[in-house]
């Protein structure tokens, strides 16, 4: 009870997420119950959920990075590329994988490099910047492709078993992202870091007069971003060997639904891994379980914005009970 | 207690909304028509529960969305289940092709699920097409958005039983049992060229619009439809290499504007892919070349009409939207049954034989459907 207290927009998001989860549990057990569903489902959630994590950490600051899907995509290209052409001039396979891996993380890290610059050292507004930046990145991938996908179906057995690999029913993509969850989680929640980092969401101006560098922190911020662009560009290379400029587009508006789902504050200052890993597994659920029912994928966007706007209002109607409580309290006392 | 209370107050609301849009849009994706009235009753009935005590109504719900889901199944007239996945959903379009797929389903009697993603991403694909393998359906029609990236999960329907087919695009040829193509290239290309060429007349200049430069499908059309005129026309000059149009309505516009100010003697356009058509038409209209030229596409017939009532355009040619629907739906049917395609095969709905290819794969709908002018206003695409 105490930590329903303490988290209550977590409590409200693990309560719709379990609610969903039995709800279509009754509905359908014959599938929706079953390894293979469930499987499936976590096949899917890895290379969204390292997305929303990558969305967060911005958010956590009052920005946002619109620029999200196209560092990841333009990085994968890279990767895709260096090991099409390694393979097809005969190196190694685990040299072009090594290579391109080594690549895709520089080509990541330049495009987190250049949003930091901008939102830090020229102060443009994040949303002006990463929209800047979203469409000179899409620009730099249709280039580099043509608007193709870059196929490297030779490298399924090895380096696509980070996408579609499983270790009983549980894929490996999984394991990558319950680590970089934990790892979110503390560098997040647990570190002097972490706690500057919501500081600097909540007021910068006050950050900057007690001694904290707040460009290098804003720097930082967005190269962590591209740092989680390419984990899940790794994951999803891997899972359709391939990759394409617009592969993940629609990922881009569901990081952002599933930070706030979560009960990031927009405005930046607050906001818990936990919170978002459940919406992630919220939308996931709803999304899959809606399509075993044979829903119009209209009504699934309906579903999640009524879903959105009630978890929302949950949020709402809670503060005013909570700040109603304090100051009666108060009076009282 | 009480803040408790509010939460789950709330959370059962947020649910109720999830639940009430679930039970209106079955009634959409069913072939069953019996099950439409028994599920209104259910969502009307989980309508008071709302407004009862919490605890009571989430029970009470359930039983009523349950109904919903059994009812569904009983009332399919066969147990076979095949999806039918466009590239995206909700343009005229694909629209069309889900009467023709619906049409098939109620025909033959089998289950379908028409349905597809909101954009055109190839990811959103993938992560359809796995909760189907999950919820073990047993046909796949599928018309990618990106051939290669969903090539990983197509293997992973086929060696989970699912038989496999593409449609409107093709996937991977490996990938898949058939491929559904709405039309043959070479017979595409030669009859749209021969068409355009034969009504020039006399006159000798021609040019070729297209979407891009790199569409395989169109270029495919296009080298195609240069061999036939350079067998049998070779007389005719194109006067400039094709030109490319971004898929742009507003482009094929302006770049046929600059095309007959440089060559006003050109006498025919060929315009490859769907907004070349009423791009080249606006600009034929603007100059006021009505009847002039002859100018023939691939082009819809909603955005093309008015320019083929006023003679701006010739005629589109294009394949009947629907029936490839019905053939996508039916292809996968008959993969889902077991059942042998053989070449030339009659299906009670279409008029032409369906031929097959020497590959024994590909799967052509049929000749080009011509639009005119007289016609445009019978096809809703």
């Amino acid at each position: 009870m105490n930590w329903f207290k303490k988290n209550p927009k977590e409590a409200a998001m693990l309560i719709v997420c379990v609610a969903i989860f039995i709800i279509m549990a009754i509905l359908s057990p014959d599938v929706f119950l079953t390894s293979n569903n469930i499987s499936s489902m976590m096949f899917q959630i890895p290379e969204f959920g390292i997305l929303a994590l990558g969305m967060m950490v911005v958010i956590l600051t009052g920005g946002i990075n619109l620029s999200l899907t196209f560092v990841a995509s333009v990085s994968g290209i890279i990767m895709a590329l260096v090991m099409r052409d390694m393979g097809a001039a005969g190196y190694d396979p685990a040299g072009c994988i090594i290579a391109a891996l080594l690549l895709g993380f520089a080509m990541a890290m330049g495009l987190g490099l250049l949003n930091g610059f901008l939102v830090a050292k020229m102060q443009v507004s994040p949303i002006l910047a990463t929209l800047g930046t979203s469409m000179l990145y899409e620009g730099i991938g249709l280039n580099l492709t043509e608007g193709s996908a870059i196929s490297i179906s030779q490298f399924a057995d090895n380096f696509g078993m980070i996408g579609n690999g499983q270790v009983g029913v549980i894929p490996i993509s999984m394991f990558i992202f319950i680590g970089i969850a934990i790892f979110a989680y503390f560098l997040f929640e647990r570190t002097p870091w972490g706690v500057r980092l919501h500081m600097l969401g909540s007021n910068p101006i006050a950050v900057n007069y007690s001694g904290i560098n707040v460009g290098k922190m804003l720097f930082q911020v967005y190269l962590i971003s591209a740092l989680f662009c390419f984990l899940a560009t790794l994951i999803m290379t891997a899972r359709y060997n391939s990759m394409k400029v617009d592969y993940g587009n629609s990922y881009m508006m569901q990081a952002i639904l599933a930070t706030v789902m979560g009960g990031t504050s927009i405005n930046g200052g607050y906001g818990k891994v936990g919170g978002t890993v459940l919406a992630v597994i919220t939308i996931q659920l709803l999304s899959s379980g809606l399509n075993i029912f044979g829903m119009n994928r209209f009504f699934v966007d309906m579903v999640m914005g009524a879903i959105l706007i009630g978890v929302l209002a949950i949020n709402f109607v809670y503060g005013k009970v909570q700040s109603h409580n304090l100051l009666k309290s108060a009076r009282a006392s | 207690m009480k803040k408790t209370l509010v939460l789950i107050v709330c959370a059962v609301f947020a649910i109720t909304m999830a639940l009430t849009g679930c039970s209106t849009a079955s009634t959409s994706d069913t072939t069953a028509e019996s099950s439409a009235p028994a599920e209104s009753s259910a969502a009307e009935s989980s309508a008071p529960a709302e407004s009862a005590a919490a605890e009571s109504s989430a029970p009470a719900e359930s039983a009523a969305a349950d109904d919903t889901a059994s009812d569904t199944t009983a009332a399919s007239d066969s147990d076979i289940t095949v999806v039918v996945m466009p590239k995206l959903i909700g343009i005229p379009y694909f629209n069309a092709s889900e009467t023709g797929a619906k049409k098939c389903a109620e025909d033959y009697g089998f289950n379908l699920i028409y349905t597809g993603p909101t954009e055109a991403d190839a990811t959103q694909q993938v992560k359809m097409i796995e909760d189907f393998i999950a919820q073990g359906v047993d046909a796949i029609a599928i018309a990618p958005n990106d051939p290669a990236g969903i090539t990983p999960t197509l293997k992973k329907a086929t060696d989970a039983g699912i038989a496999v087919i593409d449609w409107d695009t093709a996937a991977e040829k490996d990938a898949v049992l058939y491929s559904v193509h709405q039309i043959d290239d070479q017979e595409y290309g030669e009859s749209v060229w021969g068409a355009v060429l034969e009504g020039m007349g006399d006159a000798t200049d021609y040019a070729i619009l297209t979407g891009g430069l790199e569409a395989a499908n169109l270029n495919g059309w296009i080298d195609y439809g240069e061999a036939y005129k350079e067998e049998n026309y070779p007389d005719k000059v194109l006067v400039q290499d094709k030109i490319p149009t971004n898929e742009s309505q507003q482009e094929a516009y302006s770049k046929t504007l600059d095309l007959m100010k440089a060559y006003p003697d050109v006498k025919g356009i060929i315009c490859m892919s769907t907004p070349t058509v009423p791009g080249a038409g606006q600009a034929l209209q603007e100059l006021g070349l009505q009847n002039e030229l002859t100018v023939i596409g691939s082009g819809m017939p909603n955005d093309s009409a008015p320019y083929l009532k006023d003679g701006s355009v010739t005629a589109s040619y294009l394949w009947d939207v629907e029936n490839l629907g019905y053939l996508a739906a039916y292809v996968a049917y008959m993969c889902a049954t077991d059942q042998p395609l053989e070449d030339n095969l009659t299906i009670d709905a279409f008029d032409s034989p369906i031929q097959i290819k020497e590959d024994g794969k590909t799967v052509i709908l049929g000749a080009p459907l011509i639009i005119t002018g007289e016609n445009v206003d019978d096809y809703d695409y």
